[in-house]
C-alpha cells in the first residue's frame, strides 16, 4: 500500500516536471501577448499584470496578417496535396515491392540539413525568375513533406494485408484500381497523420520561406520577423503573432490526435 | 471446358526453389486437393495459377489457354484467401458485388446473383452487415459467396478453414463439398490439413519441397503410398515405422529389427525378393494394429509381444502407445471389454496384408 503511495506520488511529481518543461515556454508566450513591453522586460518578471489587447491589434491591424495566413495555408495545402498525389503510390510501391533502399534515400533527403538545399534553390529560382513566387515555396516545402508521407504511409500500406488487392485483383481489378478503390479507402487514419504532421511542418517553416519568399510569398513564421528591427524586439508583437501562427497548429492536433497516434503506432504492435 | 494444365512450372525466389518443375493436370469439373506441410510450396503454386505470382519457368493453361502472361483479372478465376480478404469499408452486399460491378455488369443483375449466391450460403441477413461485424465463419461463406456470384472457370481455395474452430471446419467441410457438387465447377483447394484433403477431394496431390510425391484419389494414396513422405503424411494417427532388415528363412521372408519379428505375406515375396539382407522401413497403420485374436490369422506369424506405454481414450475408440524394445508404434483400437492398463504387455496382431515396405535409400514403396 505504502510502496503505491510512492509510486503514485512519483509518477505525478515525473508528470507535473515534464509538463512544466514542454509548457512553459507556450504559458510565458502566451502570458507575454498579453504583456506590455515593459511588463514584458521587467525584472523580476511579472506574473500578475493587466492584460492588453494592444499587441493583437498590432498583429492584426497593423500587420497583413491576413495575406500571410492565406500564403501559409496555399503553400501548405498544395505542398502537402502535391506530396499525397506523388508520396502516396510511391509509398505503396516501397511496402509492396520491398524498396527498403529507396525508402531510405527519400528520408535521406529529410535528414539532410535543410540549410544545404537553400543555396543551390535560390540559384536555380533566380535564374528562373522564380523568387517570391508560389512554385518555388510550394516546391522547397514538398521537401519537407513529401519524406513524411512515404515514409508514414510505407509503413502504414505494408499493414493492410496484401490479400486486399490481390483479392480485388483477382476479382477483376487493376492493380491501380484495387489501389484507389480498396488500398486507399483502408488508409485514411494513415493519410490523416501523414497530412497532418507535414501540414504543421511546413506551417512552421522558417529557413526555406525567409529565403525564398519576399513580400508577395511571406508566409506567418517569416511575417513575426516584422516585430523585429534594428532598434529593438517588440517581444510583444512576437508573442502574438506566434500565438496567432501556433493556434491552427494545436487545433488541427487535438482534433486529428487520436488519428496521428494510431498512424505512427501503426504496426508496432499485431493488431 | 476448364480444365488446368501446369507443364514443368518452376517457381524461384533468389536462389531457393520453391516449386519444382510441377507437372499436374486438373481435370474439368475436378476437385483437385494440393497438400503438403507449409514450405512445401502448395500455395506458391496456387497463387502462380491465380496469376499473383509470376512464374519462372514452365507453362499454365486454363482451358486451352496459356495463363502465363495474363493478369490475375484475365483468367476467369476467383480465390478465396486464408485470412478471407473481405474489403473492411464495404458491406456484405458490396463484397460480393464488387467483381461485377468491376466487369461493369449491370446493378440489377448484380442484386439478382448476390440474392442467389447468399441464398446458397445462406446469408440473407447478413447482405447489410460490414465484415468486422460477422463471425469467422460467417466472414468464410462471404468469401465463399464473393467467388460464386462471379461464376468462374476456375475457384481456386487457399486454407480456407485453417482460420475456424474444429467444430466449424467439419461443418464447412461438408458445405463447400455440397457447393463443389451444385457448381460442377473446377476446385483447386489448398491446405495442409490431410483430413480436409481426404474428405474433400477427387484427387489429392500431396506435395513436399516444391515436388508433387503422388496424386490420387484419396483412397488410392491411402492404401498405396508412393513413399515413405506420403505414407507418413496422409492417415491420422500416422503410420508407424521401423527400421529393419528383411531376412529369408527357408524361403520365408520375415521383417526383423531386434526383438520385433513379423512374417510378410507370400503375396509380397516377388516384389521383396531382390531387398532380402538390405535395410527396409517397415510401416503399419494404427487401425492395422489389433489385440490379439487367437481364433484369427493363428500361424501367420504376424503376432508381436508389446508393452501399453500410454492409453487414449477417445470414447469410440482409443489410441495405445506401444513399445518393444526401442521400437514404439501407436495403434487405433476399439474400446476394447476390460480396460486396457498402462504397463501392460499385449499381444497384438499386425495385418500384414495392409502393411508397407519402403526402400530405406530411396523411401519409394516397395509393397
Amino acid at each position: 500500500m505504502k510502496k503505491k503511495l510512492v509510486s503514485t506520488i512519483f509518477f505525478y511529481l515525473l508528470v507535473t516536471g515534464i509538463a512544466l518543461v514542454v509548457l512553459f515556454p507556450f504559458v510565458w508566450m502566451l502570458a507575454s501577448s498579453f504583456k506590455t513591453q515593459v511588463d514584458i522586460i521587467s525584472w523580476p518578471p511579472k506574473f500578475i499584470f493587466s492584460p492588453t489587447l494592444q499587441n493583437y491589434q498590432k498583429v492584426f491591424g497593423e500587420q497583413d496578417f491576413l495575406k500571410y495566413f492565406f500564403n501559409s495555408t496555399i503553400i501548405g495545402a498544395v505542398s502537402v496535396g502535391l506530396s499525397l498525389v506523388l508520396g502516396l503510390p510511391a509509398a505503396y510501391s516501397i511496402s509492396r515491392y520491398a524498396q527498403k533502399k529507396l525508402a531510405v534515400f527519400i528520408l535521406l533527403a529529410r535528414l539532410m540539413p535543410g540549410i544545404s538545399f537553400l543555396m543551390p534553390w535560390y540559384i536555380v529560382f533566380s535564374r528562373l525568375n522564380l523568387m517570391d513566387s508560389y512554385v518555388a515555396l510550394i516546391l522547397s516545402h514538398m521537401l519537407i513533406s513529401l519524406p513524411i508521407v512515404v515514409w508514414i504511409m510505407s509503413t502504414y500500406f505494408s499493414t493492410i494485408p496484401r490479400e486486399m488487392e490481390e483479392s480485388a485483383m483477382v476479382d477483376g481489378a487493376t492493380r491501380q484500381y484495387a489501389f484507389f478503390t480498396i488500398i486507399l479507402p483502408l488508409s485514411g487514419p494513415g493519410i490523416i497523420t501523414a497530412t497532418t504532421l507535414s501540414f504543421i511542418f511546413s506551417w512552421n517553416n522558417f529557413m526555406f520561406s525567409q529565403v525564398l519568399s519576399m513580400e508577395k510569398t511571406k508566409t506567418l513564421p517569416i511575417a513575426v520577423y516584422n516585430f523585429v528591427s534594428y532598434a529593438e524586439v517588440d517581444w510583444g508583437g512576437v508573442m502574438a503573432a506566434a500565438v496567432a501562427i501556433m493556434a491552427p497548429a494545436i487545433v488541427l492536433t487535438m482534433i486529428f490526435q487520436k488519428y496521428v497516434v494510431k498512424g505512427l503506432t501503426m504496426g508496432a504492435v499485431k493488431g | 471446358m476448364s480444365n488446368v494444365i501446369l507443364k514443368n512450372v518452376v517457381k524461384r525466389f533468389g536462389s531457393v526453389t520453391v516449386v519444382d518443375n510441377l507437372s499436374i493436370e486438373i481435370r474439368d469439373k475436378e476437385f483437385a486437393v494440393l497438400v503438403g506441410s507449409s514450405g512445401c510450396g502448395k500455395t506458391t503454386a496456387l497463387r502462380m495459377i491465380a496469376g499473383l505470382e509470376a512464374v519462372t519457368s514452365g507453362e499454365i493453361f486454363i482451358g486451352d489457354t496459356l495463363v502465363n502472361d495474363l493478369e490475375p483479372k484475365d483468367r476467369d478465376i476467383a480465390m478465396v484467401f486464408q485470412n478471407y480478404a473481405l474489403y473492411p469499408h464495404m458491406n456484405v452486399r458490396e463484397n460480393m458485388g464488387f467483381g461485377l460491378k468491376i466487369r461493369k455488369i449491370s446493378k440489377e443483375e448484380i442484386d439478382s446473383r448476390v440474392q442467389e449466391a447468399a441464398d446458397i450460403l445462406g446469408i440473407h441477413e447478413l447482405l447489410d452487415r460490414k465484415p468486422k461485424e460477422l463471425s469467422g465463419g460467417q466472414r468464410q461463406r462471404v468469401a465463399v459467396g464473393r467467388a460464386i456470384v462471379r461464376k468462374p472457370k476456375v475457384f481456386l481455395f487457399d486454407e480456407p478453414l485453417s482460420n475456424l474452430d474444429a467444430k466449424l471446419r467439419v461443418a464447412m467441410r461438408a458445405e463447400i463439398s455440397k457447393l463443389h457438387r451444385r457448381l460442377g465447377a473446377t476446385i483447386i483447394y489448398v491446405t495442409h490439413d490431410q483430413v480436409e484433403a481426404m474428405t474433400m477431394a477427387d484427387r489429392i496431390f500431396i506435395m513436399n519441397k516444391g515436388i508433387v510425391q503422388q496424386s490420387g484419389a484419396p483412397m488410392e494414396v491411402y492404401a498405396q503410398p508412393a513413399n515413405r513422405f506420403v505414407a507418413g503424411f496422409i492417415g491420422s494417427p500416422a503410420m508407424n515405422f521401423i527400421e529393419a532388415t528383411l531376412v529369408s528363412e527357408n524361403g520365408v521372408l520375415h521383417v526383423e529389427a531386434g526383438d520385433f519379428r513379423v512374417q510378410t505375406p507370400a503375396a509380397f515375396s516377388s516384389r521383396l525378393e531382390s531387398h532380402v539382407g538390405k535395410q527396409i522401413i517397415f510401416g503399419v497403420r494404427p487401425e492395422d494394429i489389433s489385440l490379439h485374436d487367437p481364433s484369427a490369422n493363428a500361424g501367420e506369424g504376424n503376432t508381436v509381444t508389446a508393452r501399453a506405454d500410454v492409453v487414449e481414450t477417445l470414447g469410440s475408440e482409443i489410441f495405445v502407445h506401444l513399445s518393444q524394445g526401442e521400437h514404439s508404434v501407436v495403434a487405433r483400437m476399439e474400446v476394447p471389454e476390460h480396460p486396457l492398463t498402462v504397463g501392460q504387455t499385449l499381444q497384438v496382431d499386425l495385418k500384414m496384408s495392409k502393411t508397407h515396405v519402403f526402400d530405406k535409400e530411396t523411401s519409394q514403396a516397395i509393397v
